[in-house]
């Protein structure tokens, strides 16, 4: 995943790279070839859907899709979800940070900690998110918290260990010439320990982001009465097929969106401040 | 006569010393030795009876569980189902995953029209097709198998076009300058050359799949370890649940610790792509 992402970031950088060397026109130019293949896959689609003259309910046609979009919009269901899940990833990702962070940090700075929680975040990791479902449920309820704890629970471990990695590799000079100077804890956390993990611990953050989001569609599915995976399930159930992909794409677009707004300028911004330069070059 | 007269009070510490480095160096030890604080832990956290008995059990409650399960041949067969749905889908994503990424890696238009697909039907989340895909196949096993598929190609595409993209243009330049053919270039240099990254592809691939087992099998519900630990928690019985999740635990930690990572490992010590590797992470 870290190499898939490496990839699509360093595509990401050369393209805004040169847009901001050549201007504006190879800007669009690159968004261009970004929309075409989409505006090529629904032509596809529509062209499939009117030849094979497949009923909507098993699949629906782009103008269909369009409007039931545009309904879901004026309805308001569409803000209504849409802020529902989003409320829950925002909260669910910041306590995440808040508790995962510290814990990841301080067993990287300790040797012995580490070789003892280590087996044990590993496999926490294998286990987190979705496999917390029946036990948040029963737990919390279907509620917004148990969703929440799910969404918590797929980012932690992913991060913790990340976190942990990320502290592991700060070059041994730097905490030692630090400590010989004096440092003092908290100014060795503030201004060693987190800014050296910092670009492992956002890889960590977009791993975990992912089983997060992935683990909110799949609790808002089994245990929620809003948010997009609710939606996209109520819709199933009543065969609007075309609510299903409606939902489907905003999901995926949402994603790329969080994806490129949020985690690849982070991503960049570490690695280039903090990252391993003369690694990757 | 002095070796043997020194030995006693060798002897009296060595033990001790010896066996706690042989405890500190065994891989075994150090594995699973902090799962018996954590085991000890639960068991103390269950008998001070802090939590009801509907809500958390202790580990004795559960290996009854267990033992029971076994005999009734619930658990054995829930888990081959389970085990035989993941392999249908690694095995179909994989047949049709690594034909697709180097496909698209290969021709420079293919990819420019195929990239951005690519990454948007990533973002969709894999759990997220569940609905749809029950209109299309019903509550069947074709319905589990489609969305581990689809949850495995596209992380597999996007890392074997990463991979390729990592073989050095010098290499390739240097295998055709000495006359080899384009199939003898793809078979020597640029296969072996993408595999380590293939290789962590495929492991966060499974790794994104198996939790889509879980959902799968939890929504769709007919059987295996996901719709086990679901239908324990509608009738409220928590030792099943915890049963389930300790079973796909070690499962998943197993899969990956015995298959996954020797193989990342092997192939890129064989492969020596060492360095992108560090980069990568």
């Amino acid at each position: 995943m870290t190499l898939a992402h490496a990839r699509t970031d360093a595509g990401a950088r050369r393209r805004t790279s040169s847009g901001a060397r050549r201007g504006p026109r190879s800007r669009l130019v690159s968004a261009f070839w970004f929309t075409l293949p989409f505006v090529l896959l629904l032509a596809v689609w529509a062209v499939a859907v009117e030849v094979t003259g497949t009923p909507m309910r098993i699949f629906p046609q782009v103008t269909d899709v369009a409007a039931a979009l545009r309904e879901m919009t004026v309805s308001g269901d569409l803000a209504r979800h849409l802020g529902a899940s989003l409320r829950r990833v925002a909260v669910g990702a910041a306590i995440a940070v808040v508790t995962a962070l510290p814990f990841g940090i301080a067993l990287g700075a300790s040797p012995k900690l580490a070789a003892f929680f280590a087996p044990l975040l590993r496999f926490s990791v294998a286990l987190a998110g979705i496999a917390w479902i029946p036990i948040a449920t029963l737990w919390l309820g279907y509620t917004d918290s148990a969703v929440i704890f799910i969404v918590w629970n797929a980012m932690f471990f992913a991060l913790a260990y990340n976190a942990m990695l990320g502290v592991q590799r700060i070059p041994i000079e730097l905490l030692r010439a630090a400590r010989s100077m004096g440092t003092g804890r908290v100014r060795m956390f503030w201004e060693v320990l987190l800014p050296g993990a910092l670009p492992s611990v956002v890889t960590g953050l977009r791993i975990g982001l992912g089983y997060g989001w992935r683990g909110l569609v799949a609790a808002e599915i089994i245990a929620s009465s809003a948010g997009l995976g609710y939606a996209l399930f109520l819709a199933q159930k009543s065969f609007d097929t075309d609510v299903v992909i409606a939902a489907m794409a905003i999901i995926g677009v949402l994603w790329l969106l969080m994806d490129r707004l949020i985690l690849a300028p982070l991503e960049r911004r570490t690695v280039e401040r903090w990252g391993m330069k003369t690694v990757a070059t | 006569m002095t070796t043997t007269g020194a030995r006693p009070g060798h002897a009296k510490i060595n033990p001790m010393r010896r066996l706690r480095r042989w405890l500190g160096d065994n891989a075994v030890v150090r594995t699973l030795g902090p799962f018996v604080p954590l085991l000890l832990f639960w068991w103390l956290l269950a008998e001070s009876n802090a939590f009801p008995d509907a809500f958390f059990v202790g580990p004795d409650t559960v290996l009854g569980e267990f033992g029971d399960l076994i005999r009734k041949g619930i658990l054995p067969g829930y888990l081959s189902d389970s085990i035989t749905r993941l392999l249908y889908g690694v095995g179909f994503g994989l047949l049709i995953g690594l034909p697709l990424g180097f496909l698209v890696a290969s021709s420079f238009w293919a990819r420019r029209l195929t990239w951005p697909l690519l990454l948007f039907f990533q973002a969709i989340a894999d759990i997220a097709w569940l609905p749809i895909v029950i209109v299309w196949f019903g509550f069947s096993l074709t319905a589990v198998t489609f969305v581990i598929v689809y949850t495995i190609v596209f992380p597999l595409i996007l890392a074997v076009v990463a991979g390729v993209e990592q073989v050095p243009t010098e290499l390739v330049r240097a295998a055709r300058s000495l006359g080899a053919g384009r199939f003898r270039v793809f078979v020597e240099v640029i296969v072996p050359g993408a595999l380590p990254s293939v290789a962590s592809g495929i492991r966060t691939g499974l790794g994104y799949g198996w939790r889509a087992l879980i959902a799968a099998e939890i929504i769709v519900g007919t059987s295996g370890v996901g719709f086990m630990m679901f239908d324990a928690r509608r009738v409220g019985d928590v030792s099943e649940v915890f049963l389930g999740m300790i079973v796909l635990g070690v499962l998943w930690y197993a899969v990956d610790a015995l298959v996954l990572a020797p193989f990342e490992r092997v192939t890129v010590e064989r492969w020596g792509m060492v360095r992108q590797v560090e980069a990568g992470r």
